[in-house]
């Protein structure tokens, strides 16, 4: 275990390590200690000696290291009883605390405004204005978004599609999660024409509030495919923003079996969705909210919760951060099931925006951050459309100027999160506008 | 009741596929329809019985049965705030 040694050397050392002017070496000051492996990259501390409490203005340095866990109690003993050693302590790994589901909101919609360059976008031209955006959830009330943000929102009722069997009206179902992603999705192309395709509203068999089954979304897409083919070629587009999954093998035929979804690209869906994106239209996923600091209670796979569609590689697999850029605790980490990259990149969760919950409640999880991600790549499209940049280029651009951890991909942010301002950077220089 | 699919060579009609899968109207869900799945490759889904699923892919080269799963919101919409939270894992990949 990693271990810090408080030391008391002469006062000319001390002095010496107090001074910045000087540069001390740590073997100068612990020497050779038995069964301590010393770190040389460790600058020795001057620290006040609290054993030596009564005497006044008492220094004394702490250097680290390693003490071997097979050997530890006798080696702490051999070295607490070494001359010089004033204490032996422990170095326990030290965490930021994670954001999780149920903490308050960590900033606002207008911070991720700000974060999302939404002033820069809208001076380019790239405010969604004619562009599609499908928001495939539970339905989206206009009125109730409008209120929220304070302007106005188009939904195009003759582009969108319900299940059968749902018959409400599109732009006026409930308020739910849809209405969430409807204004989260307006945060970065405030002009983008939504499209609704109310999926979990769906009750066919079992279905339940707030979910529904794959089938329907697969009807959904093969509708979508008609809104991206009635386009002209030269100037379509289609986001499709997905803040859904299916969070247990207990839904799914089992992984191996021909007709299992989780694993299987060869699924109905998962075809859809690579020939919808071959068409054109570029295609968000939540990366979902199982991630290991605090998954969401539904979450019951046990390894690789990126599953389905939502990990396919013709889309974007996103992750959430807090407004601070640092992951939410229950983001889904990869690798994914369909492909191993995942998530693609972080998008912004956890701020205070539709209150579609309650005044004072957050947009949460990875559905909060997928149609924030959603809204950039609508504003990108409002001028390069897919004949310009397919969807696969946007998504290398995408992973390309995120602001990436250090050592590049991990599987908690993917490529990083998202970095509206490179990217508008990098697509000044690509010079594809139309 | 699972999806099932099939491919129809040229007349892309949900009667059509009763017709290749030896099914009645009864067996699927007529509301559903037929849905088209990627008509480049002639690929079409229908929701039908367990039951009719089975016999449908025994009786034709051209079909084939999937898992339709539940769906739900990536939103946890009672979050406990006591739950406890997991220490990281280590060991996970980097």
């Amino acid at each position: 275990m990693r271990a810090l040694i408080q030391l008391r050397p002469s006062a000319d050392l001390i002095a010496a390590v107090a001074d910045p002017a000087v540069s001390v070496a740590p073997a100068d000051v612990a020497g050779d200690l038995p069964g301590f492996d010393l770190d040389h990259d460790f600058a020795p501390l001057s620290v006040p000696d609290t054993v030596a409490a009564d005497r006044a203005g008492a220094r004394s340095v702490v250097v680290r290291g390693q003490i071997p866990d097979d050997d530890l109690d006798a080696t702490v003993a051999r070295l607490t009883g070494t001359r010089g050693v004033a204490g032996v302590f422990a170095d326990p790994r030290i965490e930021t605390n994670l954001t999780c589901g149920g903490d308050p909101a960590v900033g606002t919609w207008h911070d991720v405004q700000t974060l999302l360059h939404t002033g820069d976008l809208a001076a380019g031209g790239m405010d969604g204005k004619s562009v599609a955006v499908a928001i495939v959830d539970t339905g989206v009330n206009a009125a109730r978004v409008e209120q929220a943000r304070g302007g106005p929102v188009t939904v195009d009722a003759a582009r969108s599609w319900n299940p059968p069997g749902v018959s409400g009206t599109a732009g006026q179902f409930p308020v739910d999660h849809g209405s969430m992603c409807a204004f989260d999705t307006l945060i970065g192309a405030p002009n983008a024409t939504l499209l609704d395709i109310p999926v979990l509203q769906s009750k066919t068999r079992g279905g339940s509030t707030m979910d529904g089954l794959l089938s329907d979304a697969l009807a959904a897409y093969a509708h979508l495919r008609t809104v991206l083919t009635d386009q002209p070629e030269a100037t379509r587009t289609l986001v499709i923003s997905n803040s859904w999954g299916a969070f247990s093998p207990d839904w799914d035929f089992p992984v191996g079996q021909p007709g299992n979804y989780s694993d299987n690209p060869s699924h109905p869906f998962n075809v859809i969705v690579g020939s919808l994106e071959a068409a054109g239209a570029d295609i968000l996923f939540a990366a979902g909210n199982c991630g290991r600091d605090c998954p969401d209670s539904r979450c019951a796979y046990q390894d690789r919760p990126i599953g389905g569609a939502n990990s396919h590689p013709s889309v974007l697999s996103i992750g959430g951060v807090d407004s601070k850029g640092q992951r939410v605790g229950y983001s889904s980490q990869g690798p994914g099931r369909l492909s191993d990259r995942k998530p693609d990149i972080c998008s912004y969760t956890h701020f205070l925006g539709s209150t579609v919950f309650g005044a004072k409640e957050p947009d949460t999880g990875t559905s909060a951050a997928c149609p924030v991600a959603a809204g950039l790549v609508a504003a990108i499209r409002t001028v390069y459309p897919a004949s310009k940049l397919a969807p696969a280029q946007l998504r290398d651009l995408l992973r390309r100027t995120a602001t990436a951890q250090p050592g590049g991909f991990d599987y908690d942010y993917g490529f990083g999160v998202v970095n509206a301002a490179a990217l508008l950077a990098e697509l000044k220089n690509t010079e594809i506008r139309a | 009741m699972p999806l099932l699919t099939v491919r129809l060579s040229s007349d892309a009609t949900l009667a059509a596929a009763l017709r290749e899968l030896h099914l009645t109207e009864a067996e699927v869900d007529l509301d559903y329809g037929l849905v088209a799945v990627d008509p480049d490759q002639h690929l079409y889904a229908l929701r039908v019985s367990d039951a009719a699923a089975t016999r449908a892919a025994a009786v034709s080269d051209a079909a084939e049965i999937f898992a339709d799963p539940r769906i739900g919101p990536a939103h946890d919409a009672d979050p406990d705030p006591r739950s406890p939270r997991h220490p990281p894992d280590n060991s996970a990949p980097a």
